[in-house]
């Protein structure tokens, strides 16, 4: 994956601006520069002191687009500027007055120039008084380098020995099923646990670290200090799931095993599948911060659990008078989104429109995602304290990924609570998704820099050493109302889908995905992703003891 | 050649810099300079945000530009493209939230 996004690189200026810049250099931008304005939640524009409302020197007029020249400061309107060039030679480089970008009148185009940018940016990196730290919030930063447990991620298995070994075929089961396909049997109401275990399983790097003995039952020390050890359990699963066995498997010691850990969870009563995820992962976590006896944090921990799962996010809360940003980092093991409920009905493939239905309309993942990084203003009952005005302010807050995980799980919050009935109901919208997903315009970089109009400045740096595409590989959906419902696991192996409904598999086509109820949606990075539909046909199912029975 | 007696008079210089300014201009300027149009601004991008009308024309941009090809776009012909579709798009609620908002500062400023 190359650094950067490929559409973020500098434009050929034109001509004009080229000539521009050999003769007068950066003593416009400088100039100009005393004059922006800059608003708190990231918009420039240019202020003249002088005339309260500019106006067109050829028409007097105010509306619209103004221009302002970046020679001889004369205002023209989009109809006369070009007039402008053509009276005086050379004065082909202008500024719009509302927006603060350049334009080029002859070639009557917005043109862009990374030198004009970083005037720009200035302007609003110094704009904000008594702010020490004002150049670390939005430009380079140093990132700590995340390291991963050398081989964890990697090939599982040397492919020179697998090959040496016979491939025997399991010829009781239909022989083109991908291997790891296996029914789970429910245990009473655990279908929640069964879709999340399906999407664990062939989750890749996950998959990878305990099929490659990750784990190991007898290094584990858990064993000499208390019984319990989520991760065994786990690897016990992944045994199971992989043997070659296609009979369904009852998970009951893993069932158990987390009854233990998760106690106020311990019932056969229905539960949420995100809720059951997360404590999960937080087993696995425990456990080997107990064994380790560190005390690190989720951003750098070395557990499985969050080297695959584990991203930060970056969360701006801007102080809307002055514009000083605060900016914190959290980590995260997935993504809670809210279901964007915008006015605006989708076109359908035929380019119609289909009529807003209050509660089955269409959301998209991308239309979610791009909510989740809006900029919300947080209401006036919720003033926030600035450190730069010293006192409570109207705020503004930004989410944005300031790294991506291996596997990005994005959990879709379908129960709505209102606070007013004290009831909480199910939203029923079909969500649209991609089955490539480009999170690049949800990264900080992207984010950040969107605020400030796209201008070309270095906003983050590091986050290109993960890659930024991602393949669907598992959908958590739900059927049913929040009382009583049921939970099936889609699954997306070597590109086709497999619905896994508890101990029920069958291959299914994508319609029939994208006419449930996604409710988890699991993303893993497009090379694990190739890698896992690779290489699997080469390795040998493990020779069972008895190939008829149970 | 006989020159036509009926000729309109020959405007002078001075006449054609003034013109007397409507009242539409008056209180646009009233509006800018009192800052207020500013404010309006502010209000109408974040209510349009909201609803998703900007996502709507970024889509439609994105689609043109697509179809005609990243260089063959200026910046004019998306203005020129979305302008009229945009206008036709305001959701109703918003355009009677900024009415009320104008004729509140109408009342105002005539006082």
């Amino acid at each position: 994956m190359t650094t950067g996004n490929p559409s973020y690189t500098n434009p050929k200026p034109c001509k004009h601006l080229a000539d521009y810049k050999l003769n007068h250099g950066l003593s416009g931008y400088k100039s100009l520069q005393k004059h922006l304005k800059t608003a708190p939640h990231g918009k420039t524009s240019v202020g003249k002191p002088s005339t309260k409302t500019p106006r067109c020197i050829s028409c007097d007029g105010f509306q619209g687009r103004l221009y302002f020249c970046l020679i001889c400061s004369s205002v023209s309107c989009l109809d006369h500027n070009l007039l402008h060039t053509q009276s005086e030679v050379g004065h082909d480089v202008a500024v719009d007055i509302e927006r603060a970008e350049l334009y080029c009148c002859v070639c009557c185009d917005q043109v862009y120039d990374p030198d004009f940018d970083k005037a720009v940016m200035s302007k609003h990196i110094m704009g904000i008084t008594g702010d020490k730290n004002g150049d670390e919030s939005i430009g380079k930063r140093l990132v700590k380098r995340r390291r991963l447990g050398s081989g964890v991620v990697e090939e599982l298995v040397d492919s020179k020995i697998s090959k040496q070994l016979i491939s025997m075929r399991d010829r009781r089961a239909k022989s083109c099923y991908p291997l790891g396909l296996r029914g789970l049997n429910n245990l009473g109401n655990t279908c929640f646990m069964n879709s999340v275990l399906q999407a664990l399983l062939h989750a890749p790097p996950f998959r990878n670290y305990f099929l490659s003995g990750g784990h190991n039952h007898e290094t584990c020390r858990k064993r000499s200090v208390d019984q319990l050890c989520l991760s065994c359990d786990i690897d016990v699963v992944f045994s199971a799931a992989f043997s070659g066995d296609r009979a369904p498997y009852s998970p009951a010691q893993f069932l158990y095993s987390w009854w233990q850990h998760s106690a106020n969870l311990a019932s056969y009563e229905q539960k949420d599948a995100h809720e059951f995820f997360i404590s999960v992962l937080d087993g696995i976590h425990e456990k080997e911060v107990k064994s380790r006896n560190q005390n690190r944090d989720n951003g750098d921990c070395q557990c499985i659990a969050h080297g695959v799962f584990s991203g930060l996010l970056r969360s701006d809360v801007t102080c809307m008078t002055c514009g000083f940003t605060s900016t914190t980092f959290d980590p995260c093991v997935d993504i809670s989104l809210d279901l964007d409920t915008s006015n605006f009905p989708p076109k359908n493939t035929a380019n119609k429109s289909i009529k807003p239905d209050a509660n089955s309309s269409m959301s998209t993942l991308l239309g979610c995602l791009d909510l989740f990084t809006r900029q919300e203003k947080l209401g006036s009952d919720s003033k926030l304290y600035c450190q730069n005005c010293q006192e409570r302010q109207d705020s503004a807050k930004q989410m944005s990924i300031k790294r991506l995980p291996l596997v990005l799980c994005l959990h879709i919050k379908r129960f709505e609570h209102s606070p007013v009935t004290k009831m909480s109901r199910k939203i029923d919208r079909y969500l649209q998704f991609p089955l490539s997903l480009d999170m690049t315009p949800y990264l900080s970089s992207s984010v950040v820099r969107n605020r400030f109009g796209n201008r070309i400045f270095a906003f983050e740096s590091g986050e290109s050493d993960i890659s930024a595409e991602f393949e669907i590989f598992a959908a958590v959906t739900h059927a049913g109302t929040l009382e009583s419902g049921h939970y099936v696991n889609f699954l997306r192996l070597r590109n086709q889908w497999y619905k896994c409904d508890d101990a029920w598999i069958n291959e299914v086509d994508e319609g029939m995905v994208r006419a449930s109820q996604c409710y988890m949606m699991f993303y893993v990075q497009k090379s694990l992703y190739q890698k896992a539909n690779e290489d699997w046909s080469h390795l040998p199912i493990s020779p069972r003891r008895n190939m008829f029975g149970q | 050649m006989r020159a036509s007696v009926n000729r309109p008079p020959t405007p002078d210089v001075g006449d054609t810099q003034e013109k007397q300014p409507t009242l539409e201009e008056i209180i646009n300027i009233k509006f800018i300079e009192s800052g207020e149009k500013e404010r309006l601004m502010e209000l109408l991008r974040e209510r349009l945000i909201e609803c998703g009308w900007k996502d709507e024309m970024k889509a439609l941009c994105r689609a043109f530009v697509k179809k005609k090809g990243r260089n063959n776009v200026t910046v004019d012909d998306l203005v020129h493209l979305i302008t009229p579709k945009g206008r036709a798009s305001i959701p109703d609620s918003i355009k009677a939230e900024l009415l009320q908002r104008i004729r509140t500062f109408l009342v105002s400023a005539a006082l």
